[in-house]
C-alpha cells in the first residue's frame, strides 16, 4: 500500500489532516475496504492503548450497524437541512428578492405614466410648496415644456425672454430685498441685476401666465400635442 | 487543518448519500461509544446494542446535523439519550458508582462476570491488548512516546511537537510509523491465527 496514503490516513484519523486532503481521502475511504479495515485497526490500537475496561475490542457494533444500514435508504442530498455548505446562498437570495422587488416597482411606475412613455415627469410646480414661492422663470419653464409638445423630463431652466418674469414686480422686489442681507455678495448682485432688467416686462408676463392652468401642466402639454 | 475536519468530510459524504462513509465513522467511534454507554448499563453486550442503536439513530438524524458542533459531541448526546431511554424502558438501574474504579482487580472481575456469556470475545480482547502492549514495548522510544501522548493523553500533534521538541511533521511521521508497527503485529495474528480480521471492525 502507498505509504504516503497510509500516513495521510493516520493523520486524518487524528483530525490532523488539511481539509482538502480530508475530502479526497474520505472519498477513497468510503469505497476502499482495505483502507477501511486499516482505519478500523487504528481505532482498535487506540482503544487497546487506553485500556478501555469493559470494552470488547472485537466489538461487533460496526458489523451490526453495517447490517442494519443495508436496509436503510441513502440520505438524499436535498434532505440535508441547514448544513454549513448550503448556507452561502441565503444572502444572495435576499439580494435577488430585493432587486426583483425594485425592478417590479420601476416597471409598475413606468406603466403608471400618463402617456406610457418611460420619462419620469417632474411634479407640477404648483403642487410643490416651493413652487408657490414667486421665483422668476418657473412658469416660463412650464410653458416652454408645453410648447415642445411632450411631457418634460426635467424642470427646464428658465427661458431668458424679455417677458420671462412671471412674478409680479412688487412681490419679487420684496423677496429680493428680504433675502439680500442673507445672500453672498455675488448672488445678491446677480439677483438684483436680474430683477432690475426684467422689471419692465413683468406686467406682460403676468398676464400671459394667468391664462394658463398652472396646476396640471403635463395634461396641458398633452392636449397641446394633440 | 481544522478540528473535526476529518469527521466533517465523512459526514458530508454521508449526507450526500454515501453510506460507505458512515462505516468509517462507526469504526472510529464504536469503542468510545460503548465505553460511554457502559456508564449506564453493566452488560457489555447490552452496551454494544445501545451503541448500535445510537449509531442508527445518528444516521437517520444526520440530515439535521449542521456541523455547529463536533460530530462526536453530537453523537455523544444521542448515545447518552439512547442509553437513558434504554435504562428507563428496561427498568434497569444505572451502574453503581460506589464501585472502586481505580481498583483494576474489582473492575476486571465485574466485567468478566458480566461477559461470561461471550468468552471468545473476552479472550480475543485480552489477546489484542497483549499484542498491542508488546508491540508498543518493542517500539523505539521516540515512536512510543509519540503514540502514547496521542492515544493516551489525547494531545494534538502541535502539543506533542512542543513536548518532544520536534517539528509537527516529525510527530505525524512518528505516530504513523508507530501505528504501522503495531498494525503489522495485529494483522499477522489475526490473518494467520484467528482469522477474525473482520471482527476488528
Amino acid at each position: 500500500m502507498n505509504e504516503e496514503l497510509d500516513s495521510q490516513l493516520s493523520a486524518m484519523f487524528d483530525d490532523e489532516l488539511a481539509g482538502g486532503e480530508c475530502e479526497l481521502l474520505a472519498r477513497r475511504l468510503s469505497r476502499d475496504e482495505q483502507l477501511k479495515a486499516r482505519w478500523g485497526r487504528y481505532a482498535v490500537i487506540g482503544a487497546a492503548i487506553r485500556a478501555e475496561r469493559g470494552v470488547r475490542l472485537n466489538a461487533r457494533v460496526a458489523t451490526g450497524v453495517s447490517v442494519v444500514m443495508r436496509s436503510e435508504p441513502a440520505l438524499a442530498a436535498g434532505a440535508v437541512r441547514g448544513t454549513a455548505g448550503a448556507r452561502w446562498w441565503r444572502p444572495l437570495a435576499g439580494a435577488a428578492v430585493a432587486a426583483g422587488v425594485a425592478a417590479l416597482s420601476i416597471l409598475w411606475l413606468r406603466t403608471q405614466s400618463p402617456d406610457g412613455s418611460s420619462v419620469v415627469v417632474a411634479p407640477p410646480l404648483a403642487a410643490l410648496p416651493a413652487a408657490r414661492a414667486p421665483l422668476p422663470g418657473a412658469r416660463a419653464a412650464e410653458r416652454h415644456a408645453g410648447d415642445a409638445g411632450a411631457a418634460p423630463s426635467y424642470v427646464a431652466p428658465p427661458a431668458q425672454r424679455g417677458n420671462a418674469a412671471a412674478v409680479p414686480a412688487p412681490e419679487l422686489a420684496n423677496y429680493v430685498v428680504a433675502h439680500s442681507m442673507f445672500s453672498p455678495p455675488v448672488t445678491r448682485g446677480t439677483l438684483l441685476s436680474s430683477f432690475m432688467t426684467s422689471e419692465s416686462g413683468a406686467a406682460g408676463a403676468a398676464t400671459v401666465l394667468a391664462a394658463e392652468p398652472v396646476s396640471d401642466p403635463p395634461r396641458d402639454a398633452q392636449s397641446r400635442a394633440q | 487543518m481544522g478540528a473535526d475536519e476529518s469527521d466533517l468530510s465523512l459526514v458530508r459524504r454521508v449526507q450526500r448519500g454515501d453510506k460507505g462513509a458512515f462505516d468509517a465513522l462507526v469504526l472510529k467511534y464504536q469503542h468510545k461509544l460503548v465505553k460511554l454507554v457502559m456508564r449506564y448499563v453493566r452488560n457489555p453486550a447490552e452496551a454494544e446494542d445501545i451503541a448500535q442503536e445510537a449509531f442508527i439513530k445518528a444516521y437517520r438524524a444526520l440530515p439535521q446535523f449542521r456541523g455547529d458542533s463536533a460530530f462526536y459531541t453530537w453523537l455523544y448526546r444521542i448515545a447518552i439519550n439512547t442509553a437513558k431511554n434504554a435504562v428507563v424502558s428496561r427498568d434497569r438501574s444505572p451502574i453503581d458508582y460506589n464501585i472502586d474504579r481505580n481498583s483494576d482487580e474489582s473492575y476486571d472481575m465485574q466485567g468478566r462476570m458480566k461477559d461470561a456469556e461471550t468468552p471468545e470475545g473476552l479472550v480475543l480482547t485480552d489477546e489484542i491488548r497483549s499484542i498491542v502492549n508488546a508491540a508498543i514495548e518493542a517500539l523505539p522510544e521516540d515512536l512510543r512516546t509519540a503514540i502514547v501522548l496521542r492515544e493516551l493523553e489525547g494531545l494534538s500533534y502541535e502539543e506533542i511537537a512542543a513536548a518532544m521538541d520536534c517539528p509537527v511533521g516529525t510527530v505525524r511521521s512518528r505516530i504513523f510509523r508507530a501505528r504501522e508497527a503495531i498494525d503489522r503485529r495485529l494483522r499477522e495474528v489475526f490473518e494467520g491465527g484467528l482469522g477474525r480480521t473482520e471482527e476488528l471492525g
